[in-house]
């Protein structure tokens, strides 16, 4: 078996695991003592971390890196998408409510 | 001038229809067209979509469905305001009701023309008939009794309201079952008749399906009977996923060769002028 | 197949770009991607409307649970993306033995899932109990339902890998693909029910 893939994909899962820890350390910076408080920047960056990690699951996992070039750019249009969605959501329920 | 008959296996061959008057060759597709069973069946299919979609949105305008959480007063004023065309509406639906069988066989025949045991294409008939019934007949009964006496009780209207809906949407897991055997048959099939990517498309379908189960413990939020998830994103699914299979199932009746092998693709257009003479029927 | 220089002939040579799997799933992977962010959408809004309700309801979730399954997904979608590559190399008993671990780190997200469902029931928050779970059960839900159907393409994956006759390259991707959008539909679930605040 190729080592060089089995690398890189074993340095793919711990860039996105320390990424799921880092939520850990974001949440614990705003919350106090166990109450949970709102942050549109903790908001904000989790959906933006979360995406990264698709993208890198997308690229990395999912093999689009060697995909052809419609896919790469039909996948990252995607992630775009979808950021924009839920970043509007929330933007938009904030600014009615 | 013969035509060979369909039930042997030789290749298809039909004689050109006259090239006169667009007449005379709609009467000549109408007596011998080979296809003119599965033409009419799609036609059926598409007039009865469009009336439904026409009905239920615009004369009746039951959906977008009113919310669950009204009190009996406003409910009686709804009916007030639409009961003309809760009266009229489903009058014409219970007229039309009848074009959902050959809009089912023909869906069910696409399932015959597959690789796949016949077993799905009953189990896909025998459900969809029955669907229609909660789904679609038991919604327009009792919307019209409610509509027919304005002076009823007002509990009586209430409660027809509530039946009504509950049975339109609440029913919803029979739909979803035919679908994933729908589903199921074209991911199993060889003979290439629907492509792979609209049996994901319908397990996409059948999951918003799902999602309409909730209905009946919310008179509120996103997953009542007219919610943001349990409705409108369903609705939405629901529409594109009937006009692809609607643009799919033409294709296949133009693919359609009455052998049991593989479907073959589309024939180009210029054979497809010469010895289909669809063009003539539409 | 020579090439007419004369030169050594090419062996099986993996194009430089190739589509992983059927196209077909790909089309799935992004509707049913865009009809999740519907449901996120919802949600996100929904929560804008009740910020207080929704932040002491989630105080009952215990993130670090959401982070182990997060990790048992990522672990599962390393170990079939392992196993896509060895089965592509021809070596087939350690893609078997990677998708074997595949299901396994499955089952223990869907454990893990169920027990915290029980947890959460046990202290009172139902599907009932108010919008946040609502949306915290729906979306769990819908998910596993997801991860079980899973299970059934990872089955054929396993199937297809255990005999010489089958073995077919683009199922084996076709089937990684769903159960990487599995993993990648979690990674926004979690974000969005357990670290949003």
């Amino acid at each position: 078996m190729s080592t060089t893939f089995n690398r890189r994909l074993l340095i793919v899962w711990l860039i996105l695991t320390s990424m799921t820890l880092a939520y850990v350390w974001m949440d614990h910076t705003v919350d106090q003592n166990g109450t949970l408080r709102a942050s549109t920047v903790v908001t904000v960056s989790a959906i933006v971390i979360a995406l990264i990690k698709v993208r890198i699951i997308f690229r990395e996992f999912m093999e689009v890196r060697h995909a052809p070039a419609w896919l790469c750019r039909l996948t990252d249009a995607w992630v775009v998408l979808i950021a924009a969605c839920l970043l509007g959501s929330y933007f938009v329920g904030s600014a009615v409510s | 001038m013969s035509l060979p008959k369909m039930k042997t296996t030789e290749p298809l061959t039909m004689s050109d229809p006259p090239t006169g008057s667009w007449v005379s060759r709609l009467v000549w597709n109408f007596r011998h067209h080979p296809k003119r069973e599965l033409w009419f069946a799609w036609w059926v299919m598409v007039i009865f979509y469009q009336l439904y979609g026409v009905l239920f949105f615009f004369v009746t305008r039951v959906q977008p469905p009113p919310s669950p959480a009204w009190d009996t007063p406003t409910v009686v004023r709804w009916f007030d305001d639409h009961d003309f065309g809760i009266l009229a509406g489903f009058g014409v639906v219970f007229l039309v009701a009848g074009m959902c069988a050959p809009m089912n066989a023909l869906l069910a025949y696409s399932m015959r023309r597959m690789s796949v045991s016949r077993l799905f294409a009953y189990s896909y008939l025998i459900i969809y008939s029955l669907a229609a019934v909660p789904g679609m007949l038991v919604m327009a009964i009792a919307m019209i009794v409610a509509a027919l006496r304005p002076h009823r009780d007002p509990e009586l209207i209430h409660w027809l309201y509530d039946f009504a809906f509950l049975s339109f949407s609440g029913t919803m897991g029979v739909f979803m079952i035919g679908s994933l055997v729908w589903m199921v048959a074209i991911l199993l099939d060889k003979n290439r008749v629907f492509p792979k990517w609209f049996g994901y498309l319908s397990l996409c379908n059948a999951l918003t399906e799902v999602v309409v189960a909730p209905a009946w413990i919310f008179h509120r939020g996103a997953f009542a009977w007219n919610g943001a998830i349990a409705w409108w994103i369903n609705m939405v699914v629901f529409v594109l996923y009937t006009g692809v299979f609607i643009v799919l199932l033409r294709k296949m009746i133009q693919r359609e060769d009455f052998r049991a092998g593989p479907l073959p693709a589309l024939p180009d257009k210029g054979e497809a002028a010469h010895s289909d003479s669809v063009e003539a029927v539409r | 197949m020579t090439n007419l220089a004369g030169s050594r002939p090419q062996l099986e040579e993996k194009p430089t770009k190739f589509v992983p799997g059927q196209p077909d799933m790909w089309m799935f992977v992004l509707f049913e991607s865009l009809l999740f962010t519907g449901y996120f959408s919802v949600y996100l809004v929904s929560r804008t409307q009740n910020e207080e309700l929704y932040l002491r309801s989630q105080a009952a979730l215990d993130l670090r649970i959401g982070v182990f399954n997060t990790i048992a997904l990522l672990l599962s979608s390393w170990a079939i993306a392992r196993c896509v590559k060895a089965s592509r190399e021809g070596a087939y008993r350690p893609a078997l033995i990677n998708a074997s671990l595949t299901i396994l780190f499955g089952v223990v997200f869907l454990v893990s899932k169920v027990l915290e469902w029980v947890k959460e029931i046990h202290m009172g928050n139902t599907f009932t109990s108010n919008e946040f779970f609502q949306h915290y059960f729906f979306l769990t839900s819908i998910h596993c339902i997801h991860v079980l159907i899973g299970f059934i393409v990872l089955g054929v994956v396993v199937y297809q890998l255990w005999s010489p006759v089958r073995r077919s390259q683009q199922l084996v991707e076709t089937c990684a693909t769903y159960w990487h959008t599995v993993d990648f539909l979690w990674v926004l679930i979690f974000a969005l029910l357990y670290v949003v605040r």
